[in-house]
């Protein structure tokens, strides 16, 4: 390979990462969010995230409804699910056992609840395309090609992310959160409303899952496995140190460039591989992630 | 009770392929190979409390070494499981001495990772796996009798998933059995009290993916097909669930639970989106109301009923 054909592999490689990255960093602030206030890796995430895109396909293309009611119907139905499964299933589940191991498991139960549920709707058998809104004429950054649809969805995956901090830098509610992933008892005698907070978080996070779905959708294929990108959420918020926002933004772009440079250099085959590739590195050699804390060690 | 528990497996489990068809058969093999695999979880999870997520990973290790053993190169079978089985373990203690440094949810995620990258070895390896197509697997075979059908290798899949639960009783009960659940408890009170809480990891790592290993084994004694497909994050899960809707922590838990939603997850496969849906409530109404396992729930049930 020339040196002149890697410079261009390079700039293709960082700018489509961006673009794939953004979303990834989507779903893995949706992860972590859920992980810094309850300590449960949600493994429902990628289902949330093709329910979502299957429930905005049935409203804009089977009920025919105009995009300005279908994308906030959507938003709505996910927070809703997901704050109503917080706060009718996980509440019995922490009060039947305290382990997370029975937490995580009922997430792993509400995943298969959403595909079969999508599949038995029908929609889900066939591979099915979601239609576009924004062009997908080509625009050239440097000498790299990318769509205007592209770089919609990194705009848009930014300023997300951007209202996501503000919401936990700056409100009251975001401080309420930070405070419950700290020191829930602590919290609960400042006057914070545990439960609610709880169920206020997952539906943020389906809200951010689903505008992820939104954004990506038009660019694959949609079948009722697609929540299977969830695993590079996952490996950008592993990098990212799981507990750390910042981080989970950053390993989603690590992530996506790296697996657009993997196919670029090395092999379309290696792309899968990769990120789990990375994430053994991160570990092996910093085992709390690039943003994670140091370990404490739990009291006897 | 237990005796009388006890003595009714042994009568079903001998009665088996004198009463029943292939499909039967096939499906005991099954379970019992699942039940294995589950015994390897829950050394790991149940007693030593470490989150070991690529469980499935080492089961297919297990498979394909034992599978090519025997077909390319024509060894008998209790030699190819063998080796099958030390290779997981092998690799096993090298997740292990990786683990070593993590715990918790990157623990998890560490070995979750290895899982997919197994899974992606499987499939990418053509020279040696077959890749996506696949791999065939030559009849297992013994002083020149050939194991060909599910009956021929019921007696076997049933002698050695007999053996594993030995195996895992014994462990359970010696001194690294209370070591493990030490550990499991506060590594550093196990610490403490003199116990060498890295090697204990290790050695659970190491039987955990001996277990699958030979489960991986056994799956070769029956099939003559594997798929890297079906050795994903989707396998681990499934014995996951099955161990912690058994009852995590408890070998009849991890018996009983293996064998029980094996079966439900088996009457359900006529109806796959059903089946999702059905799996999913089972598993979330039992982390509602019985986070202890069925059998826990049973036996709570049974003593208040017989308390009155």
């Amino acid at each position: 390979m020339d040196l002149e054909l890697a410079i261009l592999f390079l700039q293709q490689g960082l700018v489509s990462g961006l673009v794939i990255g953004s979303v990834y960093a989507l779903l893995a602030l949706s992860i972590v969010m859920i992980f810094k206030t309850s300590e449960v890796p949600n493994f429902a995430a990628g289902e949330v995230f093709m329910a979502a895109a299957y429930c905005a396909l049935f409203l804009m293309v089977f009920r025919a409804l105009p995009v300005w009611l279908a994308i906030p119907l959507t938003l709505a139905t996910s927070f809703l699910v997901a704050a109503l499964f917080r706060r009718g299933v996980l509440t019995q589940v922490a009060k039947a056992s305290g382990s997370p191991v029975n937490l995580v498991i009922a997430t792993l139960g509400l995943s298969y609840v959403l595909k079969g549920l999508v599949r038995r709707t029908g929609y889900g058998d066939t591979p099915r395309s979601f239609p576009a809104l924004v062009s997908t004429d080509s625009v050239m950054i440097g000498q790299a090609s990318l769509t205007r649809l592209d770089m919609a969805i990194f705009v848009a995956a930014v300023v997300v992310m951007a209202a996501v901090f503000w919401l936990f830098a700056y409100t009251k509610v975001g401080r309420s959160m930070r405070a419950v992933g700290m020191n829930p008892k602590a919290a609960r005698l400042m006057g914070v409303n545990i439960e609610r907070v709880h169920m206020l978080v997952w539906g943020l996070s389906a809200v951010i899952s689903a505008i992820a779905a939104l954004l990506i959708a038009p660019k694959i294929l949609m079948t009722a496995e697609m929540g299977s990108v969830v695993t590079m959420a996952f490996a950008a918020a592993i990098v990212g140190g799981f507990t750390s926002l910042p981080g989970a933004v950053v390993g989603g772009f690590v992530i996506g460039i790296v697996e657009n440079l993997v196919g670029l250099f090395i092999s379309s085959r290696a792309i899968v591989v990769a990120p789990f590739l990375v994430i053994m590195l991160v570990l092996i050699f910093r085992p709390q992630g690039l943003f994670g804390g140091r370990f404490a060690i739990k009291k006897v | 009770m237990r005796i009388f528990g006890l003595l009714l497996a042994a009568i079903v489990l001998i009665a088996l392929p004198f009463f029943t068809t292939g499909y039967v058969i096939y499906l005991a093999n099954i379970l019992l190979t699942f039940t294995v695999l589950c015994l390897g979880l829950h050394i790991v999870i149940g007693e030593a409390g470490q989150f070991s997520l690529a469980h499935a990973a080492f089961y297919g290790i297990g498979i394909y070494v034992t599978g090519i053993a025997g077909t390319k190169y024509g060894l008998p079978f209790p030699v190819t499981m063998l080796i099958g089985g030390v290779a997981a373990a092998a690799v096993g203690f090298v997740i292990g001495v990786i683990a070593l440094r993590m715990r918790d949810i990157y623990l998890a995620l560490a070995t979750f990772a290895f899982g997919e990258a197994m899974q992606w070895l499987f499939q990418n390896w053509d020279a040696v796996t077959g890749g996506p197509n696949g791999l065939r697997i030559a009849p297992a075979h013994l002083f020149g009798h050939e194991f060909v059908t599910d009956k021929d290798a019921y007696p076997v899949v049933v002698l050695f998933a007999l053996l594993m639960i030995g195996l895992t009783i014994l462990i359970s009960r010696a001194r690294l059995g209370r070591a493990l659940r030490a550990v499991r408890e506060s590594e550093v009170a196990a610490q403490a009290m003199g116990i060498p809480v890295q090697r204990a990891k290790l050695l659970a790592f190491g039987l955990s993916a001996f277990f699958a290993g030979i489960a991986g084994g056994m799956f070769t004694l029956f099939s003559t097909f594997i798929h890297p497909e079906s050795l994903g994050f989707s396998t681990t899960m499934l014995a996951l669930t099955m161990v912690v809707v058994g009852g995590l922590g408890s070998i009849g838990g991890a018996v009983g639970g293996a064998i029980v939603f094996g079966l439900i997850s088996e009457l359900l496969r006529q109806a796959p989106s059903f089946q999702e849906i059905a799996y999913g409530l089972i598993l979330i109404i039992f982390m509602m109301y019985a986070p202890k396992g069925l059998f826990a729930f049973l036996a709570d049930k049974f003593g208040r009923a017989r308390h009155g």
